[in-house]
């Protein structure tokens, strides 16, 4: 399932292979090459990026971006810049680019780069910025790449995938040179968060958990993870068990069969990657929760659970705009309001 | 017959652990009215009843199985270190159940689990022809090396499906490490009874596999008819080996640690040989379980993997004790 598309696609032996000899030889000539030039224009008014990686210095405003990170096309693309190249995650959606980001994509037509990251390819699209925030590249790959061109990385305090979708699009539009875009962007997905919960003042204070069931495994996602991040932005808190399972690295909890107690919250989104909503129907378990009898139970779908996923500054309009009444019917402790998403899963008491 | 209560002891202790140790601890009395009167809003009683139950089934079930057909095997090829698993016999109902849940579009583990029965009958028959069997001259080194490349190639042909399908690794774990943690969702009875009819069948013909055993000519001499034998033990064999796999994907390993155990305790004689492998095959598959989910609560380790980390050094020890050349 997603949770572990991220964590699997670029594990390290995979990627390892991605570095063919002869662009790593080019890549060290190059860099022999361009130091002393580099450090020279690197004194004039460049922008200086400081990550986990080390530095990343652009003499000017990137225009030709590859989009390496698993998310990182939707900051661009709502940016206005159109990235070359982009990831792909997981979805069948042409050029990598999901429904809630495709108008903003246009006619264009970006590569689609699947699997291990490809040095060769990557260099021959010519690019004057390479986006890895969230992107799973080990050092030794960075340092290929940076021989390419510029790499922006996660900053040294944030997890691999943790870079909060707030300080991606602002760090994106720094580098793309929109910076007042990226910052009014970011105001305007806080105002619809703010508007959501001034419209159901209630939500403060209450718990909600998203948690997924694949195959026989059952748990909660975590911490600082996207789909966590949503419901607190909602002003939701996180049962105490879950928020006792939840540590800086990890994004999900695996939770016990015999005891799924940690997701009865206030609310409980669960997140349906491949839409198996049959398999939470027949789940024995489910029904001793709370959340189960009182109706209190929203349904994420595939659509809507790769949108939460990503956690984009474009994705996360699209999953408030698709599950806001859900969640309110969901949250207001009533029986008689039914949670649609919940119904047509086949999931209500 | 002391032997015999010894193993139904420890067996009975597996069983007793298995339903009654977990990440939920469920008073004695709850346990019996959950079988009484079960309430299914009660967490107790649904780990009960929905989690652990279908577990032990399947774990006996499998376990006994794979003991079985361990069993059968090692006779038949006359080869210490033959295991369903070392063999490709489970890799090939894997790679049949995959095969069809990439192209059903959906891992609907019911229907598709039958699949797992012509894989593992053709990766038998594929194995034990590469290996010289048909010739008669299948030597361990042979028939071992004709498994590991069978299993090494199918392995490889399900993860490449997986990745061209473009889904998670997830969809096949299940179908690499083995595991009982979806026994619920498992078709239970009708595996049972296709285990059982298995063994049946090798307990039946028990006697005239031990007879081909001592060669061929010999064992023609003593009127048994060589090739109906072979292809009975592999009927069998692919039964126990199906369910097997069916109920909990490819357990590594058990086939191969537990015959050798239960010869020791049972002697020469075949019948009560299988038995006693079946009956240790479930207990180490249980307790193999038991300790995977104990280990690492309330995360779980897959009893496949339990199952590996045992056996692998079992393999080991074998290996090293065959004298070049012996046939065992």
């Amino acid at each position: 399932m997603t949770k572990d598309c991220r964590q699997r696609v670029p594990s390290a032996p995979l990627l390892r292979g991605g570095v063919s000899r002869r662009a790593l030889i080019g890549a060290l000539a190059s860099a022999f090459l361009s130091q002393p030039l580099k450090r020279a224009c690197a004194a004039t008014g460049s922008l200086v990026f400081e990550h986990a990686y080390g530095i990343s210095t652009l003499d000017r405003p990137a225009g030709r971006v590859v989009s390496l990170g698993y998310t990182t096309q939707d900051p661009l693309l709502a940016l206005g810049v159109v990235p070359l190249a982009v990831r792909q995650w997981f979805g069948s959606f042409p050029y990598g680019v999901w429904p809630w980001a495709q108008p903003h994509l246009g006619d264009a037509k970006p590569q689609l780069l699947i699997g291990e990251v490809s040095m060769e390819r990557v260099a021959a699209l010519n690019p004057d910025l390479i986006v890895a925030i969230g992107s799973g590249i080990s050092k030794a790959e960075y340092r290929v790449l940076s021989q390419i061109a510029p790499v922006l990385m996660h900053e040294a305090d944030d997890a691999d995938y943790g870079t909060p979708w707030d300080k991606m699009t602002r760090l994106i539009g720094r580098a793309t040179g929109k910076t007042g875009e990226a910052a009014s962007l970011v105001s305007t997905v806080r105002k619809q968060f703010a508007d959501a919960r001034e419209r159901h003042p209630y939500w403060k204070g209450k718990t909600a958990v998203a948690g997924f069931h694949w195959r026989s495994q059952t748990g909660a996602f975590t911490g600082a993870d996207t789909r966590a991040a949503f419901l607190a932005e909602l002003g939701f808190r996180p049962t105490d068990r879950v928020a006792e399972l939840s540590g800086p690295e990890e994004f999900y909890a695996n939770l016990s069969p015999e005891d799924l107690s940690p997701l009865d919250a206030d609310v409980l989104v669960w997140i349906s990657n491949f839409d198996e909503a049959p398999d939470l129907v027949t789940l024995p378990m489910r029904k001793t929760l709370n959340a189960h009898h009182e109706g209190r139970e929203v349904f994420a779908g595939a659509l809507l659970a790769a949108a939460m996923s990503f956690g984009s500054v474009l994705s996360l309009p699209f999953v408030l705009e698709q599950l806001e009444t859900d969640i309110a019917a969901a949250a207001d402790g009533r029986t008689d309001t039914i949670v649609l998403s919940a119904q047509k899963a086949g999931l209500l008491p | 017959m002391k032997t015999w209560i010894w193993l139904s002891l420890l067996l009975c202790a597996a069983l007793w652990l298995s339903l009654f140790s977990g990440a939920r601890s469920v008073p004695l009395h709850d346990a019996v009215q959950a079988f009484i009167a079960a309430d299914s809003t009660n967490a107790d009683h649904v780990a009960l009843l929905y989690v652990r139950f279908p577990r032990v089934v399947a774990g006996l079930v499998c376990g006994a199985a794979l003991g079985a057909a361990g069993m059968a095997m090692q006779v038949l090829t006359r080869n210490p270190l033959a295991d369903p698993g070392i063999l490709g016999v489970n890799a090939g109902a894997a790679f049949a159940v995959t095969i069809g849940a990439l192209l059903a579009g959906r891992a609907d583990g019911a229907l598709l689990a039958f699949l797992a029965f012509p894989g593992a009958a053709v990766a038998a028959v594929a194995v034990f022809t590469l290996g010289g069997g048909l010739r008669g001259n299948a030597s361990p080194v042979r028939l071992t090396l004709a498994g590991a490349a069978l299993s090494a190639l199918l392995i490889s042909l399900v993860t490449a499906l997986v990745l061209i399908r473009g889904e998670s690794l997830e969809v096949v774990r299940f179908w690499v490490v083995g595991s009982l943690a979806e026994a619920r969702t498992r078709p239970l009875l009708v595996m049972s009874a296709t285990a059982l009819a298995g063994g049946a069948i090798l307990l039946a013909i028990a006697t005239k596999l031990e007879a081909l055993a001592l060669g061929e000519t010999l064992s023609r001499g003593l009127g048994t008819r060589p090739r109906q034998v072979q292809a009975t033990v592999l009927l069998a064999v692919t039964l126990l080996t199906g369910a097997a796999v069916a109920l909990a994907g490819p357990i590594a390993f058990l086939g191969l640690m537990v015959p050798p155990i239960a010869r020791r305790i049972t002697g020469a004689s075949l019948r009560p040989g299988i038995l006693a492998s079946a009956m240790l095959g479930a207990t180490v598959l249980l307790f193999a379980d038991v300790a995977g989910r104990l280990l690492f609560s309330p995360s779980e380790i897959p009893a496949g993997i339990m199952t590996a980390l045992i056996g692998g050094p079992v393999f080991v020890l074998i290996a090293r004790r065959l004298s070049p050349g012996a046939i065992a």
